[in-house]
């Protein structure tokens, strides 16, 4: 077993085991669950894409939507033991308890305000734990890069790509 | 005629392949090496685990370029994850998507190689005619043409405040100034390797395999005996339903300065010197924005057409040097290395057209305290990169982002952004001054990033300091050489492609001797 996995596992499933919890096993973590991919994504973008995302609830979500599906799109690109690092984060973050200890808060993440969000993703930037550092910066670039991805997201750059052919 | 190419993931049963010469990776180095040996009359046999993709594929877009053509999507980290590693991954290699910076290895770079490793590059070891050579075969010349507003700050920044800068020497022909070297050349204006010396040994018989991983050499006594290969996905993981099998009389490792060393580990080949994969080197970079009145559009003209050189050998051997230099500006590149969440990032991504960016390349390996990096193998046999940043490194990170900011202000900024996460946007140089003295030097804070990976089967000429000889011919295995920026001994205070070139022609002219 990876250290870096034990300890998020261990961060996690302790306060799991602490609620005597056990369905969660280290070995489940890892695993791709789409769902929970969806969930964790739905919460974070809006926070991350605020002020990016267009004022219009249905172009907003329309640009959502496109972003998960590349987030999706993109991850399979990565060495294994990355994209199980980022399925344990979103396993993590989308069960109630095991979130409780990555997160402080009680309340499942789509609960949470927009600026309690943000506020969150600021704590894990601060941290003294390098893990939650790392999942900052982790789904930092993946999620910005999947936005940013998108020719149908630079209007605000006022740049277009070249159209060459 | 027969066929030059397989794409290895087409394959539905076990294969096997047999050459004179098999070449493993078709960057800078595998790619010269095909054409120099495939000009030699030899049996030449080329793998490459990204895909061939050639100009027609090469569409000016990010969300394609990345995943198709660089290494982990371009999302390579080091094992800490405090570093971002831009490598390229196709046939071409790294050749395929760099932004053309064509640069000869600096004298001290090579005095210090001399004195620390006993490698001689002087009077009949002269590497000027090779550079000559290769500046002609690819038609690296200095840039004619204006430098684009991104580049052209650096230099007003560099005449202003009396620093020394250079125009920068490019590998095109028919260059149209669009600025999308990173995506691949989408008319085949870049002299890569893929438009350039692939083709040419292809057209003297040498065959290409494409999409297939090399998961480990078998050897014996003194000789390598055959390699084991796989091929990979639509996702570039190497797949285990399939395997090829491949002989030849001589092996050439050009899998780049993480696959060589990484490939050589997994096959557990002798490693007296204890350095293999370590001592790997990477120009670790730090990034500096500014913000203008005046549009910059730094996603459009060539990338690099200014460097400058005033810092990158200091007077005093206790400071780092580094090279400054600026990158090109894309949505995703920018996004994912502009700091800040939320609103701050949206109003940063909403001044792109106005941004300029300045980074500063350290020159790591010429201390004590810079030592270089060390290349593992994960749970999946798949390299990883530990690269643990000295107080040493993070003293010259602190006074290159000082020299950007200084920089970026003489040159007429109104704003500088460190690209460190506790930075603020500052409004003139003594306010950045002040603030860049107190600023955490720390992993995942400082953003560090890299596109040189250097080192990790270095040249030597004792058995005891290195993993290959001055010609790249392994210390311990007589019929494999390794022909490409991993023998490096240290990083080398310019940009690699043009080094490469040059000590790979020159050893293919040895082993051509030695094996005719």
């Amino acid at each position: 077993m990876d250290r870096r996995q034990f300890i998020l596992s261990g961060i996690a499933l302790g306060t799991a085991a602490s609620f005597g919890i056990g369905g969660l096993s280290w070995q489940r973590s890892l695993q791709q669950h789409n769902d929970n991919r969806d969930l964790v994504l739905s919460a974070l973008l809006p926070a991350l894409l605020y002020g990016a995302l267009p004022q219009d609830a249905t172009l907003a979500a329309t640009e959502l939507n496109r972003t998960k599906a590349a987030v999706a799109d993109f991850m399979p690109f990565l060495p294994q033991r990355q994209q199980q690092e980022l399925h344990q984060l979103f396993n993590l973050l989308a069960n109630r308890v095991t979130q409780l200890a990555l997160t402080g808060h009680i309340a499942a993440l789509p609960q949470l305000s927009i600026s309690q969000r943000l506020q969150l993703l600021n704590q894990w930037r601060d941290s003294y734990l390098s893990l939650l550092q790392q999942a900052y910066h982790g789904l930092r670039e993946l999620l910005y890069g999947a936005y940013y991805g998108q020719s149908e997201h630079w209007q605000a750059l006022a740049y277009t790509a070249p159209r060459f052919r | 005629m027969m066929t030059r190419h397989f794409d290895a993931s087409q394959f539905t049963q076990n294969r096997q392949f047999e050459a004179d010469i098999v070449i493993i990776g078709s960057g800078a180095g595998g790619g010269i090496a095909a054409e120099q040996l495939a000009q030699a009359g030899f049996k030449v046999l080329l793998l490459e685990e990204g895909a061939w993709y050639t100009r027609d594929d090469f569409v000016m877009q990010e969300r394609w370029a990345y995943p198709q053509l660089y290494q982990e999507g371009a999302a390579r980290k080091s094992r800490d994850q405090a570093i971002s590693i831009l490598q390229g991954r196709t046939v071409g290699g790294s050749t395929t998507v760099n932004w053309t910076t064509s640069i000869r290895t600096p004298s001290p770079t090579l005095d210090y190689w001399s004195a620390e490793f006993g490698v001689n590059f002087s009077d009949d070891a002269d590497l000027t005619p090779y550079f000559a050579m290769a500046e002609q075969r690819l038609n690296i010349q200095p840039w004619p043409v204006a430098p684009n507003a991104n580049n052209a700050k650096l230099q007003q920044g560099c005449e202003k405040l009396g620093w020394q800068y250079t125009v920068i020497n490019r590998n095109v022909n028919g260059c149209a100034n669009l600025g999308y070297c990173g995506m691949g050349c989408p008319i085949n204006a870049k002299q890569s390797m893929l438009v350039t010396t692939i083709p040419a040994a292809m057209a003297l018989g040498a065959t290409l395999i494409s999409r297939i991983s090399v998961r480990q050499l078998h050897w014996q006594g003194d000789s390598i005996t055959g390699l084991d290969a796989v091929p990979v996905d639509q996702y570039f993981q190497p797949r285990s339903d399939v395997r090829i099998h491949i002989k030849a009389k001589h092996y050439i490792v050009a899998a780049g300065a993480i696959g060589s060393p990484a490939l050589l580990l997994r096959s557990k080949v002798p490693n007296p010197s204890g350095r293999l994969g370590r001592h790997t080197y990477l120009h670790p970079t730090v990034i500096s924005g500014a913000l203008f009145d005046e549009a910059i559009n730094g996603h459009s003209g060539a990338p690099q057409s200014i460097y400058s050189d005033q810092f990158v050998w200091p007077q005093h051997s206790d400071k780092a040097g580094y090279k400054l230099e600026v990158p090109p500006l894309h949505p995703v590149l920018m996004a994912t290395k502009l700091t800040g969440t939320g609103g701050q990032h949206a109003a940063l991504m909403q001044q792109f057209n106005h941004l300029q960016v300045t980074i500063a390349l350290l020159r790591d390996g010429f201390h004590p305290q810079s030592q270089g990096g060390t290349v593992q193998l994960d749970d999946a046999q798949q390299p990883v990169l530990d690269y643990p940043i000295s107080d040493y490194l993070w003293q010259g990170m602190r006074e290159a982002l000082l020299s950007m900011a200084e920089l970026q202000f003489a040159a007429g900024a109104k704003q500088v952004l460190p690209i460190h996460h506790d930075a603020k946007l500052y409004n003139n140089w003594h306010e950045a001054k002040g603030a860049i003295h107190t600023l955490p030097m720390q992993a995942l804070k400082q953003t560090v990033v890299s596109a040189h990976v250097m080192g990790g089967c270095n040249m030597s000429a004792s058995v005891a300091k290195g993993v290959v000889n001055q010609e790249g011919r392994h210390h311990q295995l007589q019929n494999l050489s390794v022909f490409d920026g991993s023998i490096l001994p240290t990083s080398l205070g310019a940009n690699p492609q043009l080094t490469i070139y040059a000590l790979v022609w020159r050893n293919c002219q040895q082993l051509i001797t030695s094996l005719q």
